[in-house]
């Protein structure tokens, strides 16, 4: 069973981190967090 | 957002970049609209205002900025605005087609002021502009911020300057007035632009480690104080590579880097995050505006020994009909000679000379080789000397 890694935020840092963590790590396991209710948004 | 507001960008659609179904797609699980109230940093759970507790091996926190309020009465009434996230923006959009908005009262005069102030006119609102400074944009010296006045005023955007905003109430005429030590103003919608500060409730609960800048102290790995929780973009501090120092800068395209450093490490694989020089832009109607490194005050602070020139040119070749006016103003350490900030404003050209002058302070060049760079060129885009070469060799004569 592989790490887990858990992102609290899903803007542009937590959405960023996520994507590579998993890319880096494919065994890991992502869970992102979002207060709102829109993710991985541009400003 | 405030090109979505102006209606240039005109599907909401396009402001995300990756879907709740696309992360799940690579395998990354995604819960919306839960806040995490609290972390256990030794037993390592998050628990979440749904009732949940999540263990993790590593944490990384991506919680951004709040917004600042003026904290005056009446700011929370309908139609008063802060623009952070995507449904600040929906909303704001909604509202001005609901109400027919006429006339939009901005308080701020920053980079998202100047945006959103472009948006309401090309909506065709009329727009006032309250700002405790004297000019717009407080980043850019004097010469430059008058440039970015001027053209506020060529749009007829009325600009309010040493302006304390004090209460907000229904208007009359408007729907709504904003009461200044000026005076009453009144609007169909105010959006409140005054700045934002890093979230770093959570972080503080935990114990983490706070910068002097007020964000959340990590080193090259986005590594926070405690070894296996991680930072990452407007919450946490960034290392400047002129001042040498830690602070916070709240930009997307840091935030979008950091992250990746983070996600990296994370995942095994090594990875530093080399630092910012302070580039930043924007767009006001006809005029591009950029900056990068240190103002002078900062750079006096810091202990260097600034000296500054601002240059007049021209973004196309003088023998061109149409000339595009460019002002460019170098900062050089006098001690070593190195560029250590530059800010421009001009019709055409001055995102592109900030980014080559941010290379060029990124490898630490001087004044004397940055006034001989090599540097593509063509008549519509500058002359065989361009204002680089001129601005760096003027400034080499002043040290």
């Amino acid at each position: 069973m592989g790490k887990a890694l858990v992102i609290v935020g899903a803007g542009a840092a937590g959405g960023s981190v996520a994507a590579e963590a998993k890319r880096s790590d494919p065994g890991l396991s992502v869970t992102m967090i979002e207060q709102g209710p829109h993710v991985a948004t541009a400003a | 957002m405030p090109y979505y507001i102006g209606d240039v960008i005109k599907d909401e659609a396009k402001l995300t970049a990756r879907t709740p179904a696309k992360f799940r797609e690579s395998g990354i699980e995604v819960i919306i609209n839960t806040k995490v109230e609290q972390v256990d940093p030794v037993g390592q759970v998050v628990r979440l205002d749904s009732g949940a507790s999540l263990p993790y091996d590593l944490l990384a926190l991506g919680t951004g900025t709040v917004p600042r309020m003026p904290g005056i009465p009446g700011e929370d009434m309908e139609g008063v605005f802060i623009l952070k996230r995507l449904s600040d923006a929906l909303r704001i959009k909604a509202y001005l087609k609901e109400t027919a908005c006429r006339k939009a009262i901005i308080i701020g005069a920053g980079f998202i002021a100047m945006e959103v102030c472009e948006a309401f006119v090309t909506r065709g609102i009329a727009t006032e502009i309250i700002h405790r400074g004297k000019l717009p944009v407080n980043r850019w010296d004097p010469e430059l911020g008058l440039m970015i006045f001027d053209e506020l005023k060529k749009h007829d955007v009325a600009f309010t300057a040493d302006a304390k905003p004090q209460s907000i109430e229904r208007g009359s005429t408007y729907r709504l007035r904003l009461n200044t030590n000026h005076g009453p103003t009144e609007g169909d919608t105010i959006l409140i632009a005054v700045g934002v500060k890093p979230d770093t409730t959570l972080a503080e609960a935990m114990g983490l480690a706070i910068g002097k800048s007020g964000a959340i102290a990590v080193n090259f790995s986005q590594q926070t104080s405690v070894e296996n929780i991680y930072a990452a973009g407007d919450c946490c501090e960034s290392f400047h590579r002129i001042s040498k120092r830690w602070g916070n800068i709240p930009l997307g395209d840091i935030a979008n880097k950091q992250g990746r450093v983070a996600g990296s490490n994370i995942g095994g694989k090594p990875k530093i995050f080399p630092g910012v020089v302070g580039a930043q832009s924007f767009r006001i109607f006809s005029l591009e505006a950029a900056a990068t490194g240190l103002t002078e005050s900062e750079a006096r602070v810091y202990g260097f020994h600034p000296v500054g020139l601002i240059t007049w040119g021209n973004a196309s070749a003088n023998a061109m009909p149409d000339a595009k006016k460019i002002g460019l103003k170098l900062i050089a350490d006098a001690a070593t000679a190195r560029l250590i900030g530059a800010q421009a404003v001009g019709e055409a050209g001055v995102v592109s000379r900030i980014n080559t002058l941010s290379a060029a302070m990124w490898s630490g060049l001087g004044i004397e080789e940055i006034g001989y760079i090599d540097l593509a060129y063509a008549p519509p885009f500058g002359g065989s000397w361009d204002i680089i070469h001129n601005a760096a060799q003027a400034l080499l004569r002043k040290l």
